[in-house]
């Protein structure tokens, strides 16, 4: 279970806006660059979305970040596993796939990609647990050859996503996680 | 009178100058193929063939273009600029610039090896290169010529510097518009830069002595611990063996190798032991700036290529006199070319110049040895360094606040602070772990508010690992000799040799130089062909088992499965992608003059042979991988090639881009996607082995050979990724495709899957993409087949 018990309201708001500046400070890739937001944002946008796709990356080897991709993927979202993440998942009964980073950032501005289960394509990206600067120069794709909506739910300010988090701390990152994982309707099947 | 090459002038014809070229009888040169010298468009119907297939995929680093005075201007979201270029056109455009960059380093450093050469040894000096009848396959290839001396190179590298211009012209605002052709011009520069490697090593390897396609080719020293500090310390950094040359000639006449260290940074190490095998290896660029700072040099002596920009600087911090030998790095020292080497010596062992320009080779050998008899005792006496003492550590990792500057400026993010708290209270094994991952940049150094010059205090932490850094190389052989192709081909066109890995670029790896040997250790046991070159040779032999031996001492180095080969410096990449040419020419026959697009045809989809760059920085990286890819070879990088910013990825879901043509009657046949990709990263080691076997799928495959590279497919998966790959089945044309062990059960998943099975017979009757045909010859150029020549 996630440490944080659903509808509590009384519990300290935290602040994903703040430190919204790259994680690698070189890192500036133009005039436009995410808009830092709070996790109830990312997560609603999530809940909202009809076929979104959750990518995460060779760093969610974390048990307090590996509870967290699997309540997502509970909760029916389907999970692009990037790098070799696919060993942390495989045996945890959730919709996820392997895919390469590199490719999978070309098939998403593809929209004659049937998708990674053959169903069609997404319109919505949610992404953590990625290597920083990896993630960070494969969604330079999206943001740029493709009509693709792409929200960054990881620790690090991803300038070329189109919503992040700033840089956080890892208790507030997870933290931010279960908020985003409280605004989706079927977050209790995990 | 008997005429030689050159200019003269005719008395009282003064305005008259008669060039003669080559003298004498010389056999015709008949190009065998239709592309001889190829022009910018002469292969642009094979580059639109790659790129229909393997798309660009461009992940930009910036958003914007600030080339011309219109910009800078911001092209997000692919808007169009002043000029009208759009982000997908500047992509290409910078994928076309890179390659040029790298083209021209390597072929810069060939004419300078050219001139020197030919002035040392004369145009008619022969070029010997070992058992080959086949010497020069890429420059046969492209230029559709055999050249026999060395002054047959010079109209080669005329070639390529005439066509680099052009290349370069196109990138000018105002030019090239469409990413395609930009593309294909990237293509045209990669394959030039394959051209200039292989004159600059094939010279250098025929004048210098260097191994000849050599399998036993001695081992050399490697590691920042093999060195004895007590001694004077000569470090040579670069990659010009022309300089060094001279002054391990020197050293040899005098009998000094007991009494002076002499060592490389970077290629320039791998030709100092081609040349004279008493030489050493410090290692890749990464270890130039930890070695310096250790203070262990005397004397620095630079050439070209892959120096850092800061080696006078920091060398001037501890009084280490640097001699810059080439042209292209000169760091605004004097130029004392023309002054005696006693002069030069005391101006540097006074300190009155901390480094000088010195272009005269024969000066550079005697000056060099003879300044670090000086300079040793002096330094040594006063124990220069910059690592801190352990008083100063002590102190130095207490100062650090957490505030995590240095993890946000480090290529590698590497966890600093941590390593910090953990060496206050005397734990020094993080630092250690740390010492292996850090790429050496000297980035956290300007980061650090607290004042903490980090690397010095990463660098004293790992002392211990430091001293036990000794490894072995097997010094640079050169080509792989005909014979030894006419041994392997086959087996590499069945497929009944897994493939041919070639471990290529540079020391940015994304997560320590151990993942190398791991890959390497887990591929050449699955019987892989193992070649490697550059800064990933040295690196694949820093590390032992526990018996203290390293692959390069448990693995021999001939060109046959599970075999490891290092070729020898960056230029020795050129040998790499030969190897293909070699294949397709000695096994197959196919002609090789002016030949390219029927070659690389062949090597796509015959030749299961695929780079890793898994720490590729540089632009020459880039260059060499955009040149294996115009010869069909695929390549993956590590994920810092993201920053490369192009890449070429295969469509798997899109049938229509895997047809290819059967030579024999010119009918259309739908394959599996083999290879997948043509350039790719991969995130970490565990995703890239699965991948590597994958990418040497060929259509050509017989069955036997397609089970074999199915098995370490499927094991390689399970074992690394703990999961059956979701293509595997893809890949199965028949059940002797199938992995012997596990027929059965994969049989049944095939079932599964929809595909109908006679179990009785153990056959698969429905399903397949197609059947296996081993007369199958698939091509994607449609005058090479037969009812198309009628
Ligand atoms: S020197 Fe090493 S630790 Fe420092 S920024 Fe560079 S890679 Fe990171
Ligand atoms: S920048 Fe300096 S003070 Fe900050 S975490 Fe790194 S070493 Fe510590």
């Amino acid at each position: 279970m996630t440490p944080k018990a659903s509808g509590k309201q009384e519990e300290k708001i935290i602040d994903t806006t703040r430190q919204a500046v790259p994680f690698n400070t070189g890192n500036i890739p133009g005039p436009k660059m995410a808009r830092a937001v709070m996790p109830a944002i990312s997560g609603k946008m999530l809940a909202k979305a009809k076929r979104p796709i959750l990518i995460v990356g060779s760093e969610i080897d974390d048990p307090d970040v590996l509870e967290r991709v699997v309540a997502l993927g509970k909760a029916g979202i389907q999970i692009a596993s990037v790098g070799d993440s696919y060993k942390y998942l495989g045996d945890k009964g959730l919709d996820a796939h392997y895919v390469n980073m590199h490719a999978l950032a070309s098939y998403l501005c593809d929209p004659e990609w049937p998708g990674l289960d053959g169903k069609g394509g997404y319109d919505l990206v949610v992404f953590f647990g990625i290597t920083y600067y990896y993630a960070s120069q494969a969604i330079s794709a999206l943001k740029n050859f493709s009509r693709m909506k792409v929200i960054s739910i990881d620790k690090y300010y991803h300038p070329n996503a189109d919503m992040s988090f700033g840089n956080l701390r890892k208790d507030v990152f997870i933290e931010a996680l279960d908020e985003v994982i409280e605004q989706l309707p079927n977050k209790n099947s995990r | 009178m008997t005429l030689k090459k050159g200019s003269f002038i005719i008395e009282e014809l003064e305005n008259v100058q008669i060039n003669i070229g080559k003298v004498g009888a010389k056999e015709e040169e008949i190009p065998e193929g239709p592309t001889p010298r190829p022009e910018i468009i002469g292969l642009r119907n094979w580059d639109n063939c790659i790129i229909d297939r393997y798309n660009p995929v461009y992940t930009p680093t910036a958003d914007t273009c600030d080339y011309c005075t219109y910009g800078k201007c911001d092209l997000t979201g692919n808007k169009e600029g002043a000029c009208g270029i759009d982000l997908e056109g500047q992509s290409a455009r910078q994928a076309l610039l890179i390659s040029i960059m790298g083209s021209a380093c390597h072929s810069a450093h060939g004419r300078h090896l050219l001139n020197y050469l030919i002035k040392k040894y004369g145009e008619d000096f022969p070029i010997d290169v070992g058992p080959s009848n086949l010497k020069a396959p890429l420059t046969e290839t492209i230029m559709g010529i055999t050249p026999k001396t060395i002054g047959d190179f010079i109209p080669v590298l005329e070639y390529v510097e005439e066509q680099l211009t052009q290349l370069i012209a196109a990138t000018n605002t105002g030019q090239e518009g469409s990413s395609r052709d930009f593309e294909s011009k990237a293509l045209h520069a990669g394959m030039l830069d394959l051209l200039g490697m292989e004159v600059a090593d094939i010279i250098q390897i025929s004048c210098l002595g260097f191994p000849k396609s050599d399998e036993k080719a001695p081992l050399a020293e490697i590691g920042m611990g093999i060195l004895d500090p007590k001694k004077p310390v000569v470090i040579c950094v670069g990659h010009n063996i022309a300089a060094p040359a001279y002054i391990l000639d020197f050293m040899d006449k005098n009998g000094q190798f007991d009494k002076i260290e002499i060592a490389g940074l970077c290629c320039t190490a791998h030709d100092m032991t081609r040349y004279n095998k008493t030489a050493k290896i410090i290692g890749s660029m990464s270890k130039e700036l930890k070695y310096i700072r250790s203070g262990i040099p005397d004397v620095l002596v630079t050439d070209e290529q892959c120096v850092r920009a800061d080696i006078l600087k920091e060398a001037q911090k501890l009084h280490i006199p640097v001699i810059a030998t080439n042209e292209k790095i000169m760091y605004g020292l004097p130029d004392r070319t023309n002054d005696s080497v006693d002069a030069i010596i005391e101006d540097l062992v006074s300190g009155k110049q901390q480094g000088v320009l010195l272009l005269d080779f024969e000066k550079v050998g005697e000056l060099v040895p003879k300044l670090a008899m000086k300079m040793g005792p002096i330094r040594k006496a006063k124990g220069l360094t910059a690592l801190p003492d352990d008083k100063e550590f002590k102190l130095l990792v207490a100062k650090c606040t957490k505030c995590l500057q240095c993890t946000k400026d480090c290529p590698q993010s590497l966890p600093i602070s941590d390593a910090m708290a953990a060496a206050v209270n005397g734990d020094l094994s993080l630092f250690e772990i740390l010492h292996d991952k850090c790429v050496g940049c000297g980035r956290c150094d300007y980061s650090c508010p607290s004042g903490i010059p980090v690397l010095n205090v990463i660098e004293k932490a790992s002392q211990r690992v430091i001293r036990e850094e000794k490894g072995k190389m097997r010094i640079g052989r050169g080509q792989i000799g005909d014979p030894e192709i006419r041994e392997e081909g086959r087996n590499l066109v069945l497929g009944t040799t897994p493939g041919v890995l070639a471990f290529v670029g540079c020391g940015n790896y994304p997560d320590g130089t151990k993942d190398v040997y791991d890959i390497v250790e887990e591929m050449i046991q699955r019987s892989y062909i193992i070649i490697s070159s550059g800064c990933s040779a040295m690196d694949i032999g820093m590390f032992k088992d526990k018996d203290g031996k390293t692959l390069y001492e448990r693995y021999p180095g001939r060109f046959v499965k599970g075999n490891l080969l290092n070729t020898g410096s960056c230029v020795s990449n050129a040998h790499i992608a030969a190897t293909t040419i070699k294949v397709a020419s000695i096994f197959a026959g196919r002609k090789t003059k002016g030949n390219w697009e029927e070659i690389a045809d062949y090597v796509l989809n015959r030749v299961g042979a695929v780079g890793i760059a898994w720490g590729a920085y540089s632009q020459k990286a880039f260059a060499i991988g955009t040149g294996c890819n115009r010869l069909g070879i695929p390549v993956v990088v590590g994920p810092h090639g993201t920053k490369y910013r192009r890449a070429f990825i295969g469509k798997p879901y899109k049938k229509e881009n895997w047809n290819v043509l059967d030579g024999r009657d010119g009918s259309v046949v739908n394959v599996e996607p083999a290879p997948e990709h043509l350039m790719i990263t991969a995130e970490t080691k565990n995703e890239v082995m699965p991948l590597l076997a994958k990418l040497c799928f060929r259509p050509s495959d017989n069955s036997l050979g397609r089970a074999i590279k199915l098995t370490h497919y499927i094991e390689l998966s399970e074992k690394y990724m703990k999961k059956l790959p979701d293509d595997w089945h893809i890949y199965v044309r028949s059940e002797a495709d199938l992995p012997v062990a596990k027929r059965e059960p994969l049989m049944k998943l095939l079932e599964e899957k929809g595909w109908k099975i006679d179990w009785e017979k153990k056959k698969i009757i429905e399903g397949p993409l197609r059947k296996v045909d081993v007369s199958f010859q698939p091509t994607n150029v449609s005058r090479l087949c037969k009812e198309a020549k009628k």
